[in-house]
């Protein structure tokens, strides 16, 4: 009998993992992988006497089919902008209540601007981090094949006289369609976040045309290749770049990679807590947002990731290299030119990802 | 009534009443053992399998779950609706890129069947020729590689295969090429992943079948002339013929849907079924067509198996 | 009846003579093994024998389980090749020659029919290794299949067939090729002992028909009795006797022998009496002593053994008249088997002796009873003396 038990209460238990959350001083967050400082979560803890039970993906793909299915037991999740803007239509978020956060003031309103684009009034989100889309580039590959000339434009990868003596040492892209084609499409001199055919197509020819010269499309090899040089190029997130930076310092082979904001233009992108409908705990969410915003902590996560917070109040605590580094923290004049991705509609999103495979595959 | 006709019909009806008895256990016995499999396919395969094909005779839709419902009822008002919708069915047969998809995964998983076939058919001939520690130490080594992770032999395959892998080290330090070979992102590595991963599915059922042959039968085809060569296609392959197919079935089957060898190993140009599901479920968020696709790959992969059977059960009734 | 002289006790126990028949003493040998020997790692299963056979014989090879005979055969199909030695088949020296090259077939004791081919597919088989395609393949088939009788099964599996049937497939499909030599191995061995009589006769008269040399191995003497020409008997792999059946039976060369083929009554002694035409043995175990009426190589005080088959010895209630061969004791067992019955005669030596015994009119089996004390007797050219 006491085996039986046993046996029942551990597949209990088991079942509850799988929903993820048990009683009530449990807080559910489902956060991208890497994305957090770890002492940040012990010190929440700590301070709260709430255990936290963490849990990573990915994709925005992975957190948006979770949440899509129903029933994930989340309390907070951290979905990009275009993404949040899509699963508002479906209704899976629960407003903000700001008088519950009093830290809500640290935000920069600038940025706080830039994204209502995506969420208007900023009614169910608070901002985490932001950061770019850019290039990476191994300096000395680079220089070998193209000479003198500044690095910070997207002819890098996207002009076929520039891009053809770059095919040797190999260039990635981002896996990433609706990321890619706004950046094609602004590079093309259109509407980043155009959903007209007209307008895909431009942005398609540009890749078009480059194809043949990439090594691959894909979102997580990059980091790696460019470190180990594999290779030279990349467009990708400057988070990941800069970790390329870091890893090719360590290993110390005579890679150096260095990462910039093209001066055409580029897509921002913000990853923002939201609190799901049907979030079993949304007071414990509240507390942790409030943390997240405190000067310190989002300091803290900065100095950690390598992305900007959106945070006034953590800007002094924030690391020489990292306050000082305009891959993370660009200049007024750069961060003029970054544009938002908008949610695209269902029906430009079939037609993109059939462009996008036919782009892949060479069709 | 004599003795002897006596005994004949006591001997005929107690036949009769043990072949009755016989039966009547059986029956039982057979529907316990035929239950438990069947039981086992309603629930991981036929329910599952109907929650899919529902979905995919629904519409896409912005909401939680994201799909329209087929079948709404209301007992207070009394109506049932069933709202079965056919446009993703319509829209994979009109657009020829799903075909050429489907078309592009059977022509790499065939191949890439081929080849384990190659690989696989003479490590299971030396694994039914050997015997005793030969033999088990060949099996461990057929099978070792399945105690470790299929994620981390992947990314070991991607070890060996990539510009400065183990492979192009090796070839350029013994001056034999003078540029590092290109097979990461390649079909090649594509092959060579699925080649890697699904030998042992094909190896086991050739070895069983061809440990079952008697070995006699090719020193009766020498004794009547028939060369090594001859004794092999004439009587080793058709008697391996069993092996032959249950392999290959366990191999194209799961190499058609597959979705990590090629995103691992292969280039952005391997166009592949698993990948096109992919894209429709995570990027156009359209669950009822990637439930349609893969109803369609289902039937696809089904089809011919059911052909194979009842080929093979034809036979052995003739 | 053949010569008594043509026991050579200088060769009892190590290779047999080997003897000519009768019926074709200035015949060239058809084949001929000549000191094979063949060794696997330590163990020597065939240990230099060397034999000829003739044309249209019908060779028997019988022996015991690990005597050497499958190996002697499978040797002359070319699976194994001899350790030393060589083999003449037709005057050619099979040495390197290829199973697929030589010109004999075999039928295996599993008869190891093609599972996956039809009857007229097996059979057809080595015709089609030759390059023989169309017309000619099917009209030989069919005599084949007509010569075996199963001009009606043509298109079945081999798992449709009755045991009886397969090894008729078997027979044709290795005839096909019209060998000259056919090796057998145990051919009858799978068959039910009627299936297995009838099966015997037909044999002959197929090697009659087509005038092939048979050589056949099987471990049961009855089965060699019946078939044979000649019987070559294999122990520990050497031939220790070849003749004709009939020879084999009356005149072992050696207590092996008597005791393999058939049964037989053994009686230890002492040589007392050595002439040319009478050689007398006191035996202690029989209780008296034992003649036979032809010489025998062997001295004074040579300890032998006095053999007699239990058909050969009669039993009665009063002593016979005769001085010698002609034993007492008492009826310890008696098995009544239709046609005839059988006793177990205990000695006072405590040998226990077996005489059987026809049972010519109804009441014969019932003369004697347990207990009963008789006297066992035989005639002096009813026994033999075996040295060995």
């Amino acid at each position: 009998m006491t085996i039986k038990k046993a046996l029942t209460l551990s597949v209990c238990s088991a079942l509850l993992a799988g929903n993820a959350f048990a009683s009530d001083k449990v807080l559910n967050i489902y956060n991208w992988s890497d994305y957090i400082e770890p002492e940040a979560i012990a010190r929440f803890e700590k301070e709260t006497g709430i255990k936290v039970n963490y849990d990573v993906y990915d994709s925005n793909e992975v957190l948006e089919a979770k949440l899509m299915a129903g029933g994930s037991g989340y309390d907070l999740v951290i979905p990009t902008g275009a993404f949040l803007e899509r699963q508002l239509q479906a209704g899976i978020y629960q407003e903000i209540d700001k008088s519950k956060l009093s830290n809500y003031s640290n935000l920069d309103t600038a940025l706080i601007e830039k994204v209502s684009a995506h969420d208007k009034g900023n009614l169910h989100n608070v901002p985490y981090a932001w950061g770019t889309i850019g290039l990476g580039y191994n300096i000395d590959a680079v220089k070998a094949r193209l000479g003198d000339m500044e690095f910070d434009t997207l002819d890098l990868i996207f002009n076929p006289e520039i891009t053809a003596k770059l095919k040797d040492c190999g260039i990635g892209v981002l896996d990433s369609p609706a990321e890619v084609m706004s950046i094609a499409q602004n590079y093309a001199g259109v509407d980043p976040n155009s959903e007209s055919k007209a307008d895909l197509k431009k942005g398609a020819e540009v890749l078009e045309a480059v194809r043949g010269d990439y090594k691959y499309f894909h979102s997580g090899k990059y980091i790696s290749d460019l470190a180990n040089g594999d290779i030279c190029v990349a467009l990708g997130y400057n988070g990941d770049i800069l970790q390329a930076q870091s890893r090719a310092e360590e290993a110390g082979q005579g890679v150096s990679i260095s990462y910039a904001i093209p001066k055409e233009g580029t897509l921002i992108w913000f990853d923002l807590m939201a609190i799901p409908a049907d979030a079993p705990h949304p007071e414990l969410a509240y507390q942790f947002i409030n943390y997240v915003l405190e000067g310190e902590t989002a300091a803290g996560i900065s100095n950690y990731v390598y992305y900007a917070v959106p945070n006034k109040a953590a800007e002094p605590l924030l690391n020489d290299d990292v306050i000082s580094n305009p891959g993370i923290y660009p200049s007024d004049a750069v961060k003029a030119k970054l544009f938002a991705q908008k949610a695209h509609a269902a029906k430009f999103d079939r037609l993109l990802t059939r462009t996008w495979v036919n782009i892949k595959t060479g069709r | 009534m004599s003795t002897a006709s006596r005994v004949a019909w006591i001997n005929d009806s107690y036949t009769k009443m043990t072949k009755y008895n016989f039966f009547s256990r059986v029956n039982w016995g057979r529907f316990s053992v035929v239950a438990v499999p069947y039981l086992w396919l309603a629930i991981f395969f036929f329910i599952p399998f109907v929650v899919v094909f529902k979905i995919s005779l629904s519409e896409a839709a912005i909401a939680v779950p994201p799909y329209s419902s087929v079948l709404d009822w209301n007992l207070e008002e009394a109506y049932i609706t069933v709202k079965i919708s056919l446009s993703n069915y319509l829209f994979l047969l009109e657009d020829d890129f799903y075909v050429s998809a489907y078309l592009s995964s059977i022509k790499v998983a065939a191949i890439s069947t081929f080849f384990t076939l190659l690989v696989a058919f003479p490590i299971a001939y030396l694994m039914a020729r050997t015997e005793g520690s030969t033999r088990a130490l060949l099996l461990a080594l057929v099978i070792l590689p399945f105690w470790t992770s299929f994620l981390l032999r992947v990314y070991a395959w991607m070890g060996l295969l990539k510009k400065n892998g183990l492979i192009n080290e090796t070839l350029m330090s013994m001056g034999l090429i003078d540029q590092p070979l290109v097979m990461m992102q390649t079909d090649f590595a594509v092959y060579i992943g699925i080649v890697y991963t699904y030998l042992p599915f094909m190896v086991l059922p050739l070895y069983s079948a061809l440990e079952k042959m008697d070995m006699t039968l090719l020193e009766a085809a020498e004794d009547l002339g028939a060369r090594p060569y001859q004794s092999f296609f004439l009587v080793t392959l058709p008697m391996a013929m069993p092996g032959v197919i249950a392999g290959c079935l366990l191999v194209f089957i799961p190499a058609v849907g597959e979705f990590v060898i090629p995103a691992l190993l292969g280039g952005s140009d391997t166009l592949m079924i698993g990948r096109v599901l992919w894209d429709e479920f995570f990027l156009n968020r359209d669950w009822p067509m990637a439930s349609a696709v893969a109803v369609v790959m289902l039937i696809i992969l089904v089809l011919p198996i059911m052909l194979i059977r009842n080929g093979q059960g034809k036979e052995g009734a003739a | 009846m053949t010569s008594p002289q043509k026991i050579d006790p200088s060769n009892i126990g190590e290779q047999a003579q080997i003897k000519l028949p009768s019926w074709k003493t200035d015949a060239k040998p058809f084949v001929q093994i000549e000191n094979i020997t063949k060794k696997f790692d330590d163990f020597t299963a065939v240990d230099n024998i060397s034999l000829d056979i003739y044309e249209n014989e019908l060779f028997c090879l019988l022996g015991g389980s690990g005597s050497g005979k499958s190996t002697l055969l499978r040797m002359l199909a070319g699976f194994e090749a001899p350790s030393s030695g060589r083999i003449l088949i037709d005057g050619i020296d099979m040495a390197g020659i290829q199973p697929w090259n030589r010109p004999v077939n075999m039928m295996f004791q599993s008869y190891a029919l093609f599972p996956h081919l039809t009857v007229n597919e097996n059979i057809a088989f080595g015709l089609k290794r030759e390059g023989i395609r169309g017309t000619e393949v099917k009209k030989r088939v069919a005599e084949m299949l007509d010569l075996v009788q199963l001009g009606h099964l043509g298109k079945r599996k081999p798992n449709q067939l009755s045991g009886g049937q397969r090894q008729r497939v078997a027979l044709a499909r290795s005839l096909i090729k019209r060998p000259k030599l056919l090796l057998l191995d145990e051919p009858l061995g799978a068959l039910d002992k009627k299936l297995r009589e009838e099966t015997q006769f037909e044999l002959i008269n197929i090697q009659d028909e087509l005038g092939v040399t048979f050589v056949v191995v099987t471990h049961d003497q009855e089965e060699a009795m019946t078939l044979a020409t000649r019987i070559g008997v294999m122990n520990h792999g050497v031939i220790v006797q070849t003749d004709e059946p009939h020879e084999v039976y009356e005149y072992p060369n050696s207590r092996f022998v008597a005791e393999f083929v058939g049964s037989v009554n053994l009686f230890q002694g002492e040589v007392t009496t050595d002439e040319p035409d009478t050689v007398c043995v006191t035996s202690t175990e029989a209780g008296g002593v034992l003649c036979v009426n032809h010489g025998i190589s062997c001295a004074p005080n040579q300890e032998v053994h006095v053999a007699v088959r239990p058909e050969k010895v009669r039993i009665s209630e009063q002593r016979p008249d005769q001085p010698f061969n002609c034993i007492e004791g008492n009826i310890l067992d008696i098995a009544y088997m239709g046609s005839l019955s059988v006793f177990k005669v205990k000695l006072p030596s405590g040998k226990e002796v077996r005489v059987t015994q026809p049972n010519i009119n109804r009441e014969s089996g019932g003369r004697f009873t347990w207990d009963d004390k008789v006297f066992l007797s035989w005639d002096m050219d009813s026994c033999v003396v075996l040295t060995s």
